[in-house]
């Protein structure tokens, strides 16, 4: 993002654009590329594999269908991130996913994924250790608001910069950093706990 | 370099990188909140290992799926074009075709009457074309007139009137 700031200062946009444009024409590679951070991220929001899969599917079609509407003012993972954020949000307020976020019965189970992490050098209290804190952080960041949650997974998980967060989330950097703030507060409580 | 020790505050501000130099500082000297940081960094670092691994075992569960219609999105779109274009085309020729066909169809009915008209002739006329040059023989049977006189076998007379 700011690379991209530094381009448009310098006058250099118009290829960059170019590129940017060349990219979402072929859809095939824009789905070879980030088809995978885009499922991680509606499937680490929604924690439903089938709704990740289809919201995914939504995002590239959605994105294809808007190609002509895309300005270059970000990247291009940053603009269908902020098409999946839009869609995700629709998924989590629809009736179905609230009927079986109730029923609790896509609820993962931290321990079964915690399992295969454990490394044949890690001592069974370490992994012990590390799965009830596991179990405790996975369980809070899925009680987390739905905007922090969604600032937490882009931070931590997809490593991107806050200003990169608060354009895919439509957010003042503030408010994005405030979210991070009120996240972590949140995961170091579930930590203590665990202490 | 502060003397006191980082607030929670800070210490998410170091985790999210946004450290001043001087909590930086304060950090290389306090183990304590070395310590805090560290451990909140950790418990993150675990949360996003577990997210990748679930993701991508989740991902490599689920095939993808053909993209819309065809590479590009293209050849769906041109198709839809492609037929809306000819049925258009066949709409709009059809009026031809069937004005066209008409005239062919009345210039066989003329020819039909033409050639029926031509067999009743054929047919009204009493004697057989094939045998038409023999209606110019006259029998002399009954008369005799000028010309030469051949006597027939039969014992008939046929007078040629060239």
């Amino acid at each position: 993002m700011e690379a991209l700031e530094q381009l448009i200062h310098a006058g250099q946009l118009s290829p960059v654009r170019d590129r940017m444009a060349a990219e979402l024409e072929d859809v095939n590679t824009l789905c070879s590329t980030y088809r995978s951070r885009i499922y991680r991220y509606a499937l680490l929001s929604l924690r439903d594999p089938d709704l990740a899969e289809s919201v995914t599917q939504d995002c590239f079609l959605k994105a294809y269908k808007a190609r002509k509407e895309f300005r270059g003012d970000c990247s291009v993972a940053t603009w269908l991130t902020r098409i999946a954020t839009n869609l995700i949000r629709d998924a989590t307020r629809s009736r179905k996913f609230q009927f079986w976020k109730a029923a609790n019965s896509t609820a993962v189970d931290a321990g079964a994924i915690a399992d295969r992490l454990r490394s044949p050098g890690l001592s069974p209290e370490t992994f012990l250790m590390i799965k009830e804190e596991l179990r405790q952080l996975w369980d809070t960041v899925a009680t987390l608001p739905g905007q922090q949650r969604s600032v937490f997974l882009l931070r931590f998980v997809e490593e991107m910069e806050v200003l990169e967060i608060a354009t895919a989330m439509g957010l003042h950097v503030g408010t994005v950093k405030s979210h991070l703030h009120r996240a972590l507060t949140a995961v170091r409580k579930a930590m203590e706990g665990t202490k | 370099m502060k003397t006191t020790h980082l607030s929670a505050w800070e210490h998410e501000e170091c985790v999210l990188g946004e450290a001043t130099p001087e909590m930086l500082g304060h950090l290389t000297e306090c183990a304590p909140c070395r310590a805090e940081v560290a451990r909140l960094e950790h418990g993150v670092a675990v949360y996003r290992k577990a997210a990748l691994e679930w993701s991508s075992e989740c991902l490599v569960a689920r095939p993808q799926r053909p993209h819309m219609a065809g590479k590009n999105g293209l050849p769906a779109v041109a198709l839809r074009w492609a037929i809306a274009a000819a049925v258009l085309l066949v709409l709009a020729l059809l009026p031809f075709h069937v004005g066209s066909r008409r005239p062919v169809q009345r210039t066989a009915e003329i020819s039909d009457d033409v050639l029926l008209q031509q067999v009743d002739e054929q047919v009204s006329v009493s004697v057989p074309a094939s045998m038409e040059s023999l209606t110019h023989l006259v029998s002399t049977e009954s008369s005799s007139g000028a010309g030469a006189a051949t006597a027939a076998p039969g014992g008939k007379h046929i007078v040629q009137t060239n």
